[in-house]
């Protein structure tokens, strides 16, 4: 992966809250990560570790404390206004539950299109047709770009995540926990898909995710967040041969199917 | 035999949902039924426990528990019956639980109410479970409402009251879903542990095919409302005969499977 650009790269980025109770929590502390194009970053951790913070950071949707976030070697850490909006084209985001991140009240065309009409003008003729071409693209059927979300399946919904997330056509888009509500057999046509839009598009992810299975067979590399720091990053396929104690014990919690036979 | 479900079929509004469900269980055996969303999973031990939500019910079949069919029992019946017989945890103990009330009140009245104890020995009794599950200092969660616990401590809450009696049989509907890895993995051996002890059997409903086979002496699988397969939990997980079961096995993501990227 080396030889790859670095598309998205964080260096040292502190993020602190402050209790109810006056107390500090640290959040993020000096978490440094580099993300390669086309490459998809793992990012697993327990509750509370500060996995979405990180993430939410890296969007602007909290200040870093310190440090800084570099987007194509562009110091993106303390964008605002205009230039922040802007960067929303390169970097976008998919939710645990596209169901409360949606408008119930828009149909999947407005919702799919919204990302777009924040940038240009667009016709509701043309939102339709770029709606019909995404929603193919996550092999859903062109009617649904009339309904409302309420009349979709989980499955289903999160492909309208996808193709919104999609409309822009990011550099980066950042997956977080996109597939744990969903069952097994729709979990894996999601990896699925968002594999093949990878090799088409070679988009870059960061995905995070507590499930160990399914964070190693999607991602390149797999970074370990234990209490705000990273631990251990590996291979995705080298995560059994991971060396820290906290790494283990995350193995070790993994319920295998094939272990028991 | 403890429990001996006959062509149980379960009608939402007049529509049937799930149809010709035929299973047994024998006193300390732990049975899974795995399935996804809507497969009918969650009615069939609603059924079994008298309340299915809305305007679910029994359409036919039979429920013997101990002997007894407990498909159409009036609700006065039920009550000598649920959560002393027949106990249940559900995924998220914390909406099971009255959050304006402390813990040790409400589990106090639980235990009353099935039993002649005294408040000074439930409360007694109830410290003792929590103190089983692994809560340090079963003194401070008596006195803590749910909302002021983690959702691992709020599921061994539950687990414990669910317990309390020692029931004959225990229905676990996605008891560990909603909980972390490292605390999953965990709960799941506080579970078999406890349930062992007690001597119940149990039916637990889980998504999760690596915790089915890790717990259960059988499986069943669920699609549809119609049972695909049921058998030992070897037979499930390494023969499987429905074309069903091999694609949901296929699609359980494993450290070392076949990836997604290259």
């Amino acid at each position: 992966m080396s030889d790859k650009e670095i598309l998205l790269s964080t260096d040292k980025i502190c993020k602190e809250f402050t209790k109810s109770d006056g107390m500090k929590f640290t959040a993020c502390k000096d978490v440094s990560l580099n993300l390669y194009r086309g490459e998809t970053l793992g990012l697993v951790g327990e509750s509370g570790c500060g996995k979405s913070t990180f993430v939410r950071t890296i969007m602007g949707l909290h200040p870093a404390d310190s440090g800084k976030i570099f987007f194509k070697g562009e110091d993106i850490t303390r964008l605002s206004g205009e230039k922040r909006r802007a960067m929303a084209k390169h970097i976008q985001m998919i939710f645990q539950d596209p169901s409360t991140a949606f408008n119930p009240k828009m149909r999947i065309r407005d919702i799919i299109c919204e990302p777009l009409r924040n940038f240009a003008k667009v016709s509701d003729k043309e939102a339709e047709a770029r709606a019909v071409a995404l929603l193919e693209q996550v092999e859903l059927a062109p009617e649904i770009a009339l309904r409302y979300p309420h009349e979709l399946s989980g499955g289903q919904r999160q492909r309208v995540g996808i193709a919104r997330a999609l409309i822009l056509e990011p550099e980066v888009i950042i997956c977080d926990e996109a597939t744990s509500a969903l069952d097994v057999s729709v979990q894996d046509s999601i990896a699925k898909l968002l594999a093949k839009l990878q090799r088409e598009k070679g988009v870059s992810y960061i995905f995070i995710c507590h499930d160990l299975g399914l964070v190693s067979l999607i991602s390149h590399r797999v970074a370990v967040m234990q209490n705000g720091q990273i631990v251990e990053e590996l291979a995705g396929d080298k995560i059994a041969q991971a060396q820290h104690p906290y790494t283990k014990k995350l193995l070790s919690s993994v319920f295998s199917v094939k272990k028991r036979a | 035999m403890l429990l001996d479900v006959k062509n149980l079929s379960i009608a939402y509004q007049g529509k049937p949902t799930v149809s010709n469900v035929n299973f047994d269980l024998s006193a300390g055996e732990i049975m899974a039924i795995v399935g996804e969303s809507g497969s009918g999973k969650t009615s069939v031990i609603r059924a079994i426990l008298g309340c299915l939500s809305g305007n679910g019910q029994v359409a036919g079949g039979q429920i013997n528990f101990g002997g007894r069919d407990i498909a159409h029992l009036s609700n006065k019946e039920w009550l000598s019956i649920r959560g002393k017989d027949i106990a249940m945890i559900f995924q998220d103990s914390g909406n099971m639980l009255n959050p304006v009330q402390t813990i040790g009140k409400q589990f106090v009245e639980y235990l009353q109410l099935h039993s002649s104890m005294s408040k000074r020995e439930a409360a007694e009794k109830a410290c003792s479970l929590l103190l089983r599950m692994n809560l340090p200092d079963p003194q401070r969660v008596m006195e803590s409402h749910a909302f002021e616990l983690s959702g691992g401590m709020r599921q061994r809450v539950g687990i414990a009251m669910a317990l309390a009696f020692a029931p004959k049989l225990l229905l676990a509907d996605e008891p560990t879903s909603a909980l972390d890895v490292t605390t999953q993995a965990q709960i799941v051996d506080e579970l078999m542990q406890v349930v062992h002890e007690a001597g119940s059997a149990m039916i637990i409903v889980t998504h999760n095919i690596g915790v089915a086979a890790h717990m259960a002496d059988k499986i069943m699988v669920m699609a549809g409302g119609k049972v695909v397969e049921y058998g030992s939990t070897a037979d499930v997980i390494e023969r499987p005969q429905a074309e069903y079961t091999q694609a949901l096995l296929r699609a359980v993501p494993e450290i070392g499977g076949t990836r997604y990227v290259g």
